[in-house]
């Protein structure tokens, strides 16, 4: 039997269909046969006729077709002033379709951090959030005691796009009734308990505290630059970007993009420093020991590193 | 009604009168507010937040974001930086332009509408969404080519890799070698799966006659998904439908760096800028496009204002006021403009789409065919700059001022057309930041004139056969190439005049 999915998409780019455009190994198509998912719709991937759409959403919500997958992707608009109108559908806020969607889906995933805890457009006027978080706290769209028909709360998958192969690696979870283990912010141990600095090419530069101060010095972007890579949970430097690289292995801090409170609204090209130490420091760190650290590994750091001539 | 497969939410309102659409007016129906979220930041946070305006074009967004600050700063730009920055736009808009074709675009070729047609069941085996014989390779093959932005950016989509005076990276001679490769590829299934003949034979075809021999020449060139497409459109006669203003506008595309063994077919572009207006030719001067709010629900300054003197500030809409978009009207000169590739390749001179302009006028088949073809002239341009990355003792990225102060502005063309930022800084932050983005141009509504907005326009005057299936208004739309969340200030029309689901 298949598995029925449904993409939604309220207030976002797309960046996340594009994403998952990149899949590889199984590639979308592929992917799709082999979990045997069949996509009811997706607003930028179906050719529905109107009619069809209209109906397929009426047999959805009076039950006559099951819906095992919601896909939401983007923000929950609910400006200006509660009305839900900043993104509608025929003149109705969009936001009730998705919300009487959730209430018959078997899974909800928010794919991207727009979805997963609001990210754009949060504390602005079109008053976007999450589907089960307002930033850090629980909550959002649906509110804390939601579940979905599985039992499962919404499955947050943040990244500023969401990683192609974590949006893949969960949908061939859910499908095959495998077993999901969730952090504090309902996102998959599996790809976020990695730190964005796991696998990063500068790391060495890291270790010995050779910093980079302006672009394209070939450093460690932590102390000055504004990378966020050592503070942040995400895959981008295990799995690789398009299967290539990524931001902080070219030389573009990390943004953080998995944060729930991202956008930050500090400067993202800079970090913010006492002394010249950062003043986020790793997670569990001790502030008098990390300094000591850093002024030993300076110390010790070897010519060619300070010379810039290691590769990255 | 509804209109999908545009990026964002769309609706258009029209009326029909006797199966004719006799008036239309389009309205984006989502507002993110990007430019007001701007305000106050840091100057480089530009160069974070504009990429996420848009998903498919995100590196479109940041080279108009960094030109603006490249301008303030009054930055030198290195060579390899120039074209590093080339180099990644062109490879998402090689993705742009078949993604665009063969995931968005023909699926409706599929539709009940076109049963009757002597190709619909070769159509729907070849544009079957995620299933069809176009479908599969075009995801395949225009992932691997954006892996170019990857390597020389980090990541697609998101990367902020250009920063004021360059970019950030410093591709070694491995990362060009695979780039190269990446390119080679993607060219050899270009030439053989959509062209069906090498790039050089298909620069021969300059006339309608050209296009008529080579469609005939043989069975490579017809079979091919740009024959395919050409007789497909010929039968369902795609040139009739879409015809809009006589004007186009392009900001120039691809600045040539200083040494470069490419010749620039003009004025230091590979696609010069141009206001071609009626049949007339008019040099590109950014001083005469106005922003008009007439029928938008926007605060009004009085006469329409240049971007630089623009400001948004919403108004609430009321049932009774002449408002019925949250875009506004962009003019260039007082004028609606037409932008995108058949823009760009019209203010180019091209020999072959500026005579089936001057035989058919502005039309869905020529948008397409534009669009479709404009690959064929960024892969020689590409192969040239990467062979050239990284060979001479040019640096990526030249340190240049703080910036405090000032104003500048960053104008490209991206995938859909003229796309510019405005900037203005004051005290080391964003103070104003005004976007126009190519579907702004394309989707703009009325003007105090009362003039349309160039697909507004184009849609009155569609004939539509079959209610139930009005391809033509989707032809008609999907031929701008939609961007709706790209209108970054765009929101629901509240007056609908007729609603028929698309």
């Amino acid at each position: 039997m298949s598995t029925t999915l449904y993409w939604i998409q309220g207030g976002g780019c797309g960046g996340d269909t594009w994403s998952f455009l990149s899949a590889e190994s199984p590639d979308l198509t592929e992917l799709f046969d082999i979990l045997s998912i069949e996509m009811l719709w997706h607003p930028s991937l179906s050719a529905l006729d109107p009619q069809s759409k209209e109906q397929l959403d009426r047999r959805i919500l009076e039950d006559e077709i099951p819906l095992d997958i919601l896909c939401v992707e983007g923000s929950i608009i609910q400006g200006p002033s509660g009305t839900g109108l900043a993104d509608t559908l025929l003149g109705r806020p969009k936001k009730d379709l998705i919300g009487a969607l959730a209430e018959k889906a078997f899974h909800v995933i928010a794919v991207g951090t727009c979805a997963s805890f609001g990210g754009f457009g949060t504390d602005q006027e079109t008053e976007a959030t999450g589907m089960q978080f307002h930033k850090h706290d629980l909550g959002g769209f649906l509110g804390k005691k939601y579940k979905s028909k599985s039992g499962f709360p919404v499955i947050n998958l943040p990244g500023c796009p969401c990683h192609s192969d974590v949006l893949a690696g969960t949908l061939s979870a859910l499908a095959n009734d495998l077993p999901l283990e969730l952090n504090e912010t309902n996102s998959p141990l599996d790809w976020y308990r990695i730190m964005v600095h796991q696998g990063c090419t500068r790391n060495e530069y890291h270790e010995y505290r050779v910093e980079e101060k302006q672009f394209g010095e070939k450093g460690c972007l932590f102390f000055y630059m504004g990378c966020q890579g050592p503070l942040v949970k995400g895959p981008c430097n295990k799995i690789l970007w398009n299967r290539r690289s990524s931001k902080t292995r070219v030389g573009v801090p990390c943004f953080g993009c998995t944060r729930p409170d991202f956008p930050p609204r500090h400067p993202f090209f800079k970090t913010r420093n006492i002394e010249g130490i950062p003043i986020e420091l790793p997670a569990g760190v001790s502030r008098a020991h990390y300094m000591a650290y850093k002024g030993m590994a300076a110390a010790a750091a070897p010519k060619r590193l300070i010379k810039r001539k290691s590769g990255i | 009604m509804p209109l999908n497969r545009s990026e964002g939410d769309l609706e258009i309102h029209f009326e029909i009168d006797d199966g004719m659409v006799s008036e239309a007016r389009s309205a984006g129906t989502m507002y993110r507010g990007f430019e007001n979220l701007l305000k106050g930041r840091s100057p480089l946070d530009g160069l974070v937040i504009t990429p996420r305006i848009c998903g498919i074009c995100c590196t479109a967004q940041l080279k108009a974001a960094v030109k603006a600050l490249d301008m303030i700063a009054g930055a030198r730009v290195p060579d390899d930086a120039i074209r590093v920055r080339n180099l990644t736009l062109m490879a998402e808009q090689l993705q742009n332009d078949l993604r665009h074709t063969f995931l968005l675009f023909t699926p409706d070729f599929t539709s009940p509408a076109y049963r009757e047609h002597s190709l619909f069941e070769e159509a729907v085996k070849r544009y079957r969404p995620l299933k069809g014989e176009a479908v599969i390779p075009t995801i395949r093959e225009t992932k691997k080519i954006i892996e170019i932005i990857a390597i020389l950016g980090g990541q697609w989509p998101h990367s902020s890799f250009m920063v004021p005076g360059g970019v950030v990276s410093v591709p070694g001679q491995n990362d060009i070698i695979q780039c190269r490769s990446l390119l080679a590829n993607f060219r050899h299934w270009y030439e053989r799966r959509i062209l069906g003949c090498t790039l050089a034979r298909w620069s021969d075809v300059k006339t309608l006659e050209d296009l008529d021999l080579w469609l005939h020449e043989k069975p490579a060139h017809q079979e091919s998904e740009l024959g395919f497409f050409i007789r497909f459109s010929r039968e369902a006669q795609l040139h009739q439908l879409g015809n809009g203003h006589p004007n186009f506008i392009s900001f120039g595309a691809y600045e040539m760096p200083v040494n470069t063994g490419l010749k620039a077919p003009s004025a230091g572009f590979l696609f010069p800028p141009g206001f071609f207006n009626n049949g007339a030719m008019n040099p590109f001067d950014q001083e005469k496009i106005t922003e008009d709010v007439t029928f938008s629900h926007f605060k009004s300054h009085g006469d329409p204002r240049h971007p630089f003197e623009e400001t948004t500030v919403i108004e609430t809409p009321h049932d009774n006021t002449e408002a019925y978009s949250w875009g506004k009207a962009p003019r260039y000169d007082g004028y609606p403009a037409e932008t995108g590739p058949l823009a760009e390749l019209v203010i180019a001179s091209n020999p072959l789409i500026k005579r089936l302009l001057d035989k058919d006028g502005p039309n869905v088949f020529i948008r397409q065919l534009a669009r479709l073809i404009r690959p064929a002239f960024l892969l020689p341009a590409m192969d040239c700059w990467l062979k050239e990355t990284g060979v001479g003792n040019e640096t990526f990225y030249q340190k240049n001022e703080q910036l405090e102060n000032g104003r500048g502005f960053g104008l490209i063309q991206a995938h859909r057309g003229a796309l510019g930022h405005w900037v203005t800084l004051e005290d080391g932050k964003i103070a104003e930041y005004q976007v126009i983005t190519p579907t702004a141009w394309n989707a703009s509504p009325r003007d105090r004139e009362g003039i349309r907005g160039p697909w507004e326009e184009a849609l009155v005057g569609t004939i539509i056969k079959n209610p139930e299936h009005p391809v033509e208004i989707q032809h008609t739309i999907r031929s701008f190439d939609p961007c709706m969340v790209c209108c970054v200030h765009t929101i629901e029309g509240n007056r609908p005049i007729a609603k028929i689901l698309c």
